[in-house]
């Protein structure tokens, strides 16, 4: 029996060799690819479509940089096959701003200094915004806990902190969490 | 190839087709690392993320059951320590979020937290294939480092086990968050007085650890029998020394994960080891 002949074994998605069609929205808009079928959700939205806010740095799920939200939920891109993102609403740090008018959370990282090289900072971003969604009002202990999945090199984590803090008491200006 | 069957039946179909050729993607959060680290290929991909019905889990009085594609961050709020303390560590937010208890138990890791909390729940599996379904325990499904009792057409389905009147977790890592255990331990108690313990990171497999659940079955959790098992149980680990520790320190931890879980669990109360 080959899977052609088999009525409840879909016909496959693509040779070995073939791309395959994605059809997804990413920040906002509605978005098409040819993707590689073991290609990632990460080398997709920044070497094809060159949105290239989102980073990767470890490739391995460890390190963050490249959070997106997925349907809502921040997840790893670097460790979603680009197929599996069929149909699904893709949020990357260029959708977090309206406009001209960034997101709280990005006027908190500006106000609290909490860039430093800035490569860390869209996952981090990204993170922060869904962790906020979750947990509005968070003491500094639940920040570092909701933020674990990310790691900075320069910033520290301090600042970090009291970003997520800061966006969560939404006033825009100076930071004024301990 | 990349398949993405909508329904259980087609994605069986496919796998009864291809057999050790294809392979099953939940989260993708272990297999996409090992592709990417060039110890897995994936010529043919059958990824499970449309198959909506496996994300159910049911907590109930009596019997629980967790579906395969349960996501990590769906038990982390279960009142069943000792599985919601081993989800909530699993790597970090964006892990838990993708990963999924079938994943988890799927890798065989000997470290897989979920996996050592599921043993300590004395869960069984269910599987199923063209061929129909059979469940086993989950304790006879670890065969080696990443070896499992599944047959090459074979999905796991889902986890089921009696809700215990109390549990905890333990777990030993190298920092706070997105660590793998150095050691990882579990353990329950039913209202009829059975104990179960299973620890990980501490053999080839997650280790159910028969033998000082034995000796408590006739000794009860008094303060003496709780350190007769203690010792037991470092007896009863097998551990290895690598990059991560010594086989010397994983046995020394064993022995103080066992005593402490056991004797939060003497009270009766819901605990949590940290
Ligand atoms: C940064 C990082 C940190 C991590 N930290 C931890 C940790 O602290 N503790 C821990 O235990 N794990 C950890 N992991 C490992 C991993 O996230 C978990 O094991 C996770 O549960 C795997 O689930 P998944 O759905 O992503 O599996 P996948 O990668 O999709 O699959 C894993 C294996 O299981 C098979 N499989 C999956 N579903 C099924 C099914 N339904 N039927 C049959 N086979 C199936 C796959 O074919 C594959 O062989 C970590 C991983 C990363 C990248
Ligand atoms: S690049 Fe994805 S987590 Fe590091
Ligand atoms: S600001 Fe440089 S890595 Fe975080």
């Amino acid at each position: 029996m080959s899977l052609s002949s088999n009525p409840s074994v879909p016909a496959s998605l693509g040779d070995d060799q073939a791309t395959y069609p994605l059809s997804f929205t990413l920040n906002g808009k509605p978005t098409e690819a040819q993707v590689h079928p073991l290609s990632t959700l990460l080398e997709v939205v920044r070497e094809d479509l060159r949105y290239t806010g989102t980073k990767g740095a470890c490739h391995e799920g460890e390190c963050g940089s490249c959070t997106v939200l997925v349907d809502g939920v921040p997840m790893n891109s670097c460790l979603i096959l680009a197929p599996q993102a069929q149909g699904a609403e893709i949020v990357t740090v260029e959708g977090l701003a309206d406009g001209e008018t960034l997101d709280r959370v990005q006027e908190a990282f500006l106000a609290c200094g909490a860039v430093q090289c800035g490569y860390c900072t869209p996952g981090l971003l990204i993170s922060a915004k869904a962790f906020l969604e979750k947990c509005p009002d968070p003491t500094p202990e639940e920040v570092r806990k909701g933020m674990e999945g990310n790691i900075c090199r320069c910033t520290g984590y301090m600042k970090v902190v009291d970003a997520v803090v800061q966006a969560a008491k939404s006033s825009k200006g100076g930071c004024h969490a301990e | 190839m990349f398949y993405q069957p909508k329904t259980v039946e087609e994605a069986l179909a496919i796998k009864a087709e291809l057999g050790l050729g294809a392979r099953f993607v939940a989260g993708g959060t272990d297999v996409v690392v090992q592709m990417k680290k060039g110890r897995l290929s994936l010529e043919r991909v059958i990824d499970l993320s449309r198959l909506g019905d496996l994300t159910e889990a049911r907590l109930e009085d009596d019997v629980c059951y967790v579906g395969a594609l349960c996501a990590h961050r769906t038990l982390e709020t279960w009142p069943i320590p000792v599985l919601a303390d081993a989800a909530r560590q699993v790597g970090g937010p964006q892990i838990r979020n993708r990963g999924t208890v079938g994943g988890n138990v799927g890798t065989a890791s000997p470290a897989g937290d979920v996996s050592v909390a599921l043993l300590a729940l004395d869960a069984s599996i269910d599987l199923m294939s063209v061929r129909g379904t059979r469940t086993l325990p989950l304790r006879e499904f670890f065969v080696g480092v990443g070896k499992t009792a599944i047959e090459p057409d074979e999905l796991i389905v889902g986890f089921r086990f009696r809700r215990p009147k109390a549990s905890g977790f333990y777990k030993n890592g190298k920092r706070n968050s997105v660590a793998i255990s150095v050691v990882c331990a579990g353990a329950s108690v039913w209202e009829d007085g059975s104990v179960a313990i299973a620890l990980g990171s501490v053999a080839p497999t997650p280790l159910r650890l028969t033998g000082t659940e034995a000796f408590l079955r006739e000794r009860g959790l008094g303060a003496e029998a709780i350190a007769e098992a203690a010792r037991l149980a470092t007896e009863e680990v097998r551990p290895i020394t690598d990059h991560r520790a010594s086989a010397d320190y994983r046995r020394a931890v064993s022995g103080i994960a066992v005593s402490r879980l056991l004797t939060q669990l003497q009270g009766g109360a819901h605990v949590a080891l940290v």
